[in-house]
């Protein structure tokens, strides 16, 4: 709503500085609107349903180009080319047009997104609305932003052909072995397929290879009441029945709600089962880096390197734990105690369909948090608005670590991992982070 | 009156003319039988009004929207019908019938309850043997606000009732959907099934084992009927008969027959969702034994109405259920389809039989059934709620009556969607109320007219209209009566929000055909004699009608047993046998009137004890290897990877008794069973073939191949799950030493897909020559891989004459067709015609004959062919394998399945969009789920369901030209036939239908019968398991008129693969997955 406002208010001064009619002032581009583009690709991606891996890939895309765009005249940030994989220079800005690098940047990131998602006709209304406002203002600088701008989507267009995406939408679905007890089963109510089970074939971002940050095994499955895995699977049934009888106002469940991120939770009432939908992991911790930037204040290239540097490890995060999610394939707590211990027991949270083993919340989590303390700083203290719109409250964090620990604890409480795959999740991204921050220079 | 029908019938007609050439019973306005009686005529203005509100609603009560109920029976013993509508929101009404469609509302006077408690199902039977129809009402009690037990209104005799289900024991409380009173136990008194429904919506399937759960809400109870000093009482007995009462349970259609003809009454219980249909086998001592595992192959899914009558005048009572599959294209597309190939696997892991969600139409066998719902085309109706089995044209068959509408459609997939979208945070308690009422406004609704089809006989029904006007309603409870007395059966039908309908049937004066009704009486008063079964023999024709009224959905029909006889002018006799094992016989019957069978004298009747003969096992049990084609391309039809075994019947040891090699799937190794001289087999151990347990045969040949004068064996493998070349696909030779050992050639063989290996000394040189047809590139479906002509060269070497991309092959045979000594190849396979090529002796070549011969529009989906002169006139017929009729997909020349085969998003993988006809519109087999998945950007382009409804072509869904397409082929036939050869070209003529039941898999030709076995379980779940007929016999007594004989004695769901004849009379046929059996 906030954002809302902010637009028809700019849209009036700018309404009203055209009429002044002084001829051919350069248009301001500020920060608040790449917020709104990168909060109008979020609201679509809720929309359009994308899993999280397919999330974070759909962030990543147009933060770069408008990163390049900048990069070029910026004195603070140097170009991802020869950092990020298989990058390659943007075409050049000609000086001798009327560019306006901001607003390229502005236009690019909108026109990538644009063609990432399916719902374009959203994009366009923000699109339509903008467009109409600079071209009034500076026909001349518009035009010539945006034909520039256009020539870098083409080229980011082109990487993005490259790594691999395609290819993996009709690769073999996950079989699953219903022999094996301790394979991942589908589980319901939508008993869905296994979600992107190539997504390690995606090229990385920053990692050498999707194996790079590959975490320390998990305890091997067992019903044998000593074993490790017994012990972390009673963990998650025993905190689960005391956090139902605490009841929905307790913290833990307050916790779990607060961090669920799925994108698509099924719904079953009377005849039909639905989907009620959410941001995505990656998306909230984008949600944490938009706080951030405002808070600081951040001028428009601070934003869009932070957007980027954070959408990189992301990104790198995913890739890395989905390479594990279907190494091991490890079957999810809600199967095993259905099974063996308790046939009606359902975790507070809905069991998202994919393998259990490492915890992408925790992965991702770390890694964001290692990538934003050390582009905002530690004990960088924030309150977390993020979920107000699925009618969750605020939460204020002292640190980006904090956050990701209680990030990374909320898998436990809501019934959908074991302490190893939070843990060791956790351990991951943050090691996949610092690689990141280091190779990004921060 | 007259006149104003032609004047409708003339308007119609010249709306409608310029509509296209689709299936549209809106336009055989000529063929509505029956006039929706106005109210104003009848009397009858009841009306099943629902008006949502927050607290009940179809959120918050998922049955809100399934009606009310009809029941019609003669409560005063006047010969008229008289009638009970039940009502959701109001209070019930019963109308007593004053002839001529005239009703007088008597609810009031009657003391029938009229408070506005939730009813659902009612049935009329004589509770307490006084003579009079009695009623009881289920109802909804105990559940948000609704508070209510069922009612039973025991009739006064003077129009009057009274309500007395406390003191007769039967005041259940509880989600009750319909009673069935019977006698079980065949003490002359009716006792009750009570079907009630679960309420909660399924969140997990949980496991099968919750059915022995009991609920006292949703569990069905039985209630046996305990009489003493002429004082009725019920108690419950449910725990010792043996039925389930379990909320998983979610009971809607109950129908009770005697379906094993035993002489006790068993009940069939149609679930809704996940929960199996129950068939409760009636032991004959109180108990029952659930029994749909052992009678069905599958059920409908969400089971809604049930009634079971005799469809094929074949004396076997047959079941039809229905669930809620469209028949219209674009509502088709928009609702969800069958489950997933993966949800469907888990439902059987989790203890779930089978089920599709569509209608059934199980043919009794004997015992078992087999569902012919698909080439019956009786399986989409819509939401449909009500099966009425009766004939209603008195032609001699039973029809169809089948009413339908879903007031707000839930299953709506952009509804759904909308639904994801809405704003659930604002959901709470306070304000949910409301926010439910605005997501029901926005609900989709749509009306349909009811359906009537027309049993035509042989399988086949037609589609027609039920009035002139054509109705759009939202139907549920109906059931019909000879309301008027003239001679035919008219309808009534429980409506919501819409006047209930009289349907009169106009058939005694539109038509001359004959009937006979037929009024049974015990004694002359008491009225229970349900369950009794009537015989009418005439014109050396036998009809059969089983006396009940628990049919349809919460409804009860009348008592009266009616058989119409179409041109029949004299029935020779009747028979009625009795629930008690007597029997009585009528002679010289009247045509065309109500005949009163007093039971009075009778002779015992004895039921034939049926003894199951046991399946005559052979010593061998295939076992497949777990592979799911469609995980790896998820846009084709079937799985090629369970394609085996292969057999090969030879002497392989010279000792004059043929042998047998059989090609195992992948880690299962070939077996070589020797003949003893007693005709029994030994295996014998062959370390070569142990070595070999990798590959899976799918067709083996024995021949000469290293001139030794012993025959060895060429094995060709095949799977589909590995990629070509593959040394896992590399066939096999083994050399046998002359006494049956083998060794294994060692050689580089091709590393292909096999489908087919035949061999033939084409060019007359002494040395045999091979065919290797291939079955499929492995991850491209569709294209057609290599296949091969091999010139043997001898010395174990072999030229290619011939490589062609013929076809995705199945079999080949070698044989002169046309006796002019020139060799033929006939090769068939999926997407293909059956093709045939000539050896030309002075060219050395082969000619492609296959238009010359006739057989050039035979695109088909073949799975076997054989040649042998079947009608002994010389010259060599064709018998061709098919997928059969009992399918999703149909086909003709003129409107043929096309799959079309592209890398359309240019991925660098093959997707295959396949196109067929679905009732009179061409639809995407794909869902638009499974389609953007494997074509992201089809995402983009159809961003709700509704346009993607309206994808008609290819062009449609990728804006690419079928011109343009890579490749596109075709299925033009989907039967199995016989192609008579008449000495130049063939002449095609089907297999009989109950031939086409299933797919046919191998056919044998032997003492000029044909012997075949069949069933497929490798089609998608959308397209459904073939699992109608594991094989039968199929014989001509006049020339060229081929009939089934009898079906092989095989267990139902046998998936048949290859048939060999061991002996005079014995064949051993080999299954696929399982055991093999000897049959004769």
């Amino acid at each position: 709503m906030k954002h809302l406002k902010f637009g028809i208010y700019s849209f009036l001064i700018m309404a009203i500085l055209a009429s002044c009619s002084k001829p051919a002032e350069s248009i301001q581009v500020s920060p608040e609107l790449f917020h709104k583009s990168v909060d109008k690709v979020m609201e679509i991606q809720i929309h359009d349903i994308f899993s999280p891996p397919v999330a974070s890939r759909i962030f990543v895309y147009p933060n770069i180009a408008a990163y390049e765009i900048l990069a070029q005249k910026s004195s603070k940030f140097k170009s991802l080319v020869g950092t990020v994989n298989e990058l390659t220079a943007i075409p050049k800005v000609d000086s001798t047009q009327q560019v306006n690098l901001e607003l390229s940047a502005l236009i690019a990131h909108m026109e990538v997104s644009k063609s990432l998602i399916f719902s374009e006709e959203k994009m366009e209304v923000l699109q339509d609305s903008l467009y109409n406002v600079w071209e009034q203002a500076n026909k001349v600088e518009f035009d010539a932003s945006k034909a520039y701008a256009f020539d870098v989507v083409n080229h980011i267009k082109q990487y993005m052909s490259t790594d691999n995406y395609n290819q993996t939408r009709t690769m073999a679905k996950f079989t699953v072995d219903t022999d094996d007890p301790t394979r991942w089963q589908p589980t319901p109510p939508s008993y869905m397929d296994g979600i992107e089970p190539h997504w390690n074939k995606i090229r990385p971002f920053l990692l050498d290879s999707a194996q790079q940050f590959k975490p320390e095994p998990h305890p091997e499955f067992s019903l044998d009441k000593d074993s490790k895995f017994y012990e972390e699977l009673m963990e998650v049934y025993n905190v689960s029945q005391n956090v139902t009888e605490e009841g929905d106002e307790s913290e833990p469940v307050q916790i779990a709600r607060f961090w669920d991120c799925n994108p698509f939770v099924s719904v079953t009432r009377g005849h039909f089962m639905f989907a009620t939908k959410k941001i995505s992991p990656g998306a909230h911790w984008i949600g944490i880096t938009k706080i951030a930037s405002r808070k600081t204040n951040s001028n428009v290239e601070e934003t869009v390197n932070a957007y980027t540097k954070t959408s990189l490890a992301i990104a790198d995060a995913f890739i890395s734990c989905w390479d594990e999610k279907y190494r091991s394939n490890l079957i999810r707590p809600e199967t095993v105690i259905n099974q063996h211990i308790d046939p009606d027991w359902l975790p507070i949270l809905q069991t998202p369909p994919f393998p259990e083993y490492s915890s992408g919340h925790s992965v991702v989590s770390g890694a964001a948090s290692v990538v934003l303390t050390e582009i905002f700083g530690d004990n960088f203290y924030f309150e977390d608005d993020t979920e107000i719109p699925f009618g969750l409250p605020i939460r204020s964090f002292k640190s980006f670590y904090d956050a990701s620990t209680e990030a990374a604890l909320s898998r436990l409480y809501g019934g959908i991992h074991y302490r190893a795959a939070i843990d060791n999740g956790l351990k991951q991204g943050k090691n996949l982070g610092h690689f990141a921050a280091d190779k990004l220079n921060l | 009156m007259i006149k104003r029908i032609v004047f409708i019938f003339l308007i119609i007609v010249s709306c409608s003319k310029d509509k296209s050439d689709k299936v549209d019973v809106e336009n055989n306005v000529e063929d509505a039988t029956f006039i929706n009686v106005s109210s104003d005529l009848t009397g009858i203005d009841f009306s099943n009004d629902l008006q949502s509100n927050g607290q009940l609603n179809i959120i918050e009560y998922l049955y809100y929207y399934n009606g009310g109920g009809v029941a019609v029976g003669d409560i005063n013993n006047d010969g008229l019908d008289d009638i009970y509508l039940s009502a959701n929101e109001k209070p019930d009404k019963l109308y007593l019938n004053l002839g001529n469609l005239k009703f007088k509302d008597i609810s009031v006077s009657s003391g029938i309850s009229q408070d506005a408690t939730w009813s659902t199902g009612v049935a009329m039977a004589d509770v307490n043997n006084d003579g009079f129809l009695d009623i009881y009402v289920c109802k909804v009690g105990n559940y948000k606000g609704l508070k209510a037990t069922n009612e039973l209104y025991i009739n006064n005799g003077d129009n009057t009732f009274k309500e007395e289900a406390k003191a007769y024991g039967v005041d259940f409380s509880g989600f009750s959907t319909q009673s069935a009173f019977f006698d079980y136990d065949n003490d002359g008194d009716l006792d009750m099934y009570l079907m009630n429904h679960s309420v909660h919506s399924p969140y997990s399937y949980g496991n099968a084992e919750l059915r022995s759960k009991s609920d006292a809400l949703a569990g069905d109870v039985f209630y046996e009927n305990i009489s003493e000093n002429n004082q009725t009482k019920f108690v419950d007995v449910t725990k010792q008969t043996g039925i389930y009462n379990s909320a998983i349970g979610y009971g809607l259609a109950i129908a009770t027959a005697d379906i094993n003809n035993d002489g006790f009454m068993d009940v069939y219980i149609g679930n809704d969702f996940h929960e199996n249909d129950y068939l409760y086998i009636n032991n004959g001592n109180k108990t029952f034994t659930e029994s749909s595992d052992k009678y069905f192959n599958h059920t409908s899914r969400f089971t809604m109405g049930v009634d079971i009558a005799d469809i094929t005048n074949d004396g076997n009572l047959d079941i039809v259920t229905l669930d809620m599959m469209p028949y219209k294209s674009d509502i088709f597309l928009k609702s969800g389809g069958e489950d997933s190939d993966k949800v469907n696997q888990i439902k059987k892991s989790f203890g779930f039989q089978q089920q599709y969600a569509r209608n059934h139409l199980q043919l009794n066998k004997g015992n078992h059934f087999v569902d012919a719902s698909l080439i019956t085309d009786t399986y989409a109706t819509d939401w449909s709620w009500s099966p009425l089995i009766f004939d209603y044209n008195n032609d001699g068959l039973n029809d169809l009556y089948i009413t339908n509408g879903i007031y707000k459609r839930p299953n709506d997939l952009d509804y759904i969607n909308y639904l994801s979208n809405f704003d659930f945070a604002k959901y709470a308690e306070t304000t949910q109320d409301s926010l439910e009422l605005k997501l029901i406004n926005t609900m989709p609704m749509l009306n349909l007219p009811n359906a009537l089809l027309k049993n035509k006989g042989d399988l086949a029904f037609e589609r027609t209209l039920v009035d002139e006007n054509n109705t759009s309603t939202y139907s549920n409870g109906a059931a019909f009566s000879d309301l008027d007395l003239d001679g035919d059966l008219d309808i009534v039908v429980n409506n919501i929000n819409a006047k209930a309908s009289v349907l009169e049937n106009k058939t005694s004066q539109s038509t001359d055909n004959n009937y006979l009704s037929i009024n049974l009486f015990e004694s002359n008063k008491s009225l229970n004699t349900t369950g009794a079964k009537i015989y009418v023999y005439a014109d050396g024709k036998q009809f059969f009608k089983e006396q009940s009224t628990i049919k349809g959905f919460l409804s009860s029909s009348t008592r009266q047993v009616h058989f119409g006889l179409g041109n029949i002018t004299k029935v020779d006799s009747l028979r009625v046998i009795w629930k008690d094992r007597t029997q009585s016989l009528l002679t010289d019957l009247k045509l065309n009137t109500i005949v009163n069978v007093n039971k009075g004298e009778t002779t015992n009747y004895n039921y034939e004890s049926k003894k199951e003969i046991p399946f005559n096992v052979f010593n061998y049990e295939h076992k497949e290897n777990s592979f799911l084609d469609y995980e790896r391309e998820a846009l084709i039809p079937e799985n090629l990877s369970i394609e085996g075994p292969s057999v090969v019947q030879a002497d392989f040891n010279a000792d004059g008794l043929q042998d047998l090699f059989i090609g195992g799937a992948r880690n299962q190794a070939p077996v070589l069973y020797m003949q003893n001289k007693n005709g029994t087999y030994s295996i014998k151990d062959i370390p070569a073939f142990h070595l070999d347990n990798i590959y899976e045969d799918v067709d083996a040949i024995a021949f000469d191949i290293d001139a030794d004068n012993d025959l060895d064996i060429y094995a060709l493998s095949a799977g589909n799950d590995h990629k070509e070349g593959d040394p896992m696909l590399e066939d096999r030779v083994y050399i046998n030493d002359g006494n049956g050992n083998f060794t294994k050639l060692n050689s580089n063989l091709l590393a292909t897909n096999g489908g087919t290996v035949s061999n033939f000394d084409f060019d007359n040189d002494g040395l045999q020559d091979l065919f290797i047809g291939n079955r499929s590139i492995p991850g491209a479906y569709g294209l057609s891989p290599f296949s091969f002509i091999l010139k043997n060269k001898g010395q174990n070497s072999f030229e290619i004459v011939l490589k062609r991309r013929f076809g995705m092959l199945t079999d080949s045979k070698w044989a002169d067709l046309d006796n002019d000594g020139n060799i033929e190849l006939i090769i068939a396979g999926d997407w293909m015609p059956i093709l045939i090529f000539s050896y030309n002796k002075s060219t050395g070549k082969f000619d492609n004959k296959t238009q010359q011969f006739g057989l050039d529009k035979t695109y088909g989906m073949w799975n076997v062919i054989n040649v042998a002169d079947i009608n002994e006139d010389g010259k060599l017929d064709i018998i061709a394998g098919n997928t059969g009729l009992n399918f999703k997909w149909k086909a003709s020349v003129e409107k043929p399945v096309k799959i079309y085969l592209d890398d359309f998003d240019k991925n660098e993988q093959l997707d295959q969009l396949i196109f067929y006809d679905f009732f009179g519109t061409y639809v995407p087999f794909a869902s638009k789920d499974k389609l953007v998945q494997q074509i992201p950007s089809l995402k983009k382009k159809f961003l709700n369901y509704n346009t993607f409804s309206k994808v008609e072509t290819v062009f449609d869904l990728t804006q690419k030209n079928e011109a343009d397409i890579l490749e596109t082929k075709y299925i033009y036939e989907l039967r199995s036939m016989i192609y008579l050869n008449n000495g130049t070209n063939f002449k095609p003529q089907p297999l009989p239908k109950q031939a086409q039941l299933s797919t046919i898999e191998d056919v044998l030709v032997d003492n000029n019968q044909i012997i075949f076995t069949g069933n497929y379980y490798g089609f998608t779940t959308e397209l459904g398991q073939s699992s109608s007929n594991p094989g039968g016999v199929i014989s001509s007594s006049v020339k060229d008129n081929f009939e089934i004989v009898k079906s092989l004695h095989l267990p139902k769901d046998f998936s048949g693969r290859k048939i060999v004849k061991l002996k005079e009379g014995q064949y051993l046929v080999i299954g696929n997955n399982g055991k093999s059996y000897l049959v004769n």
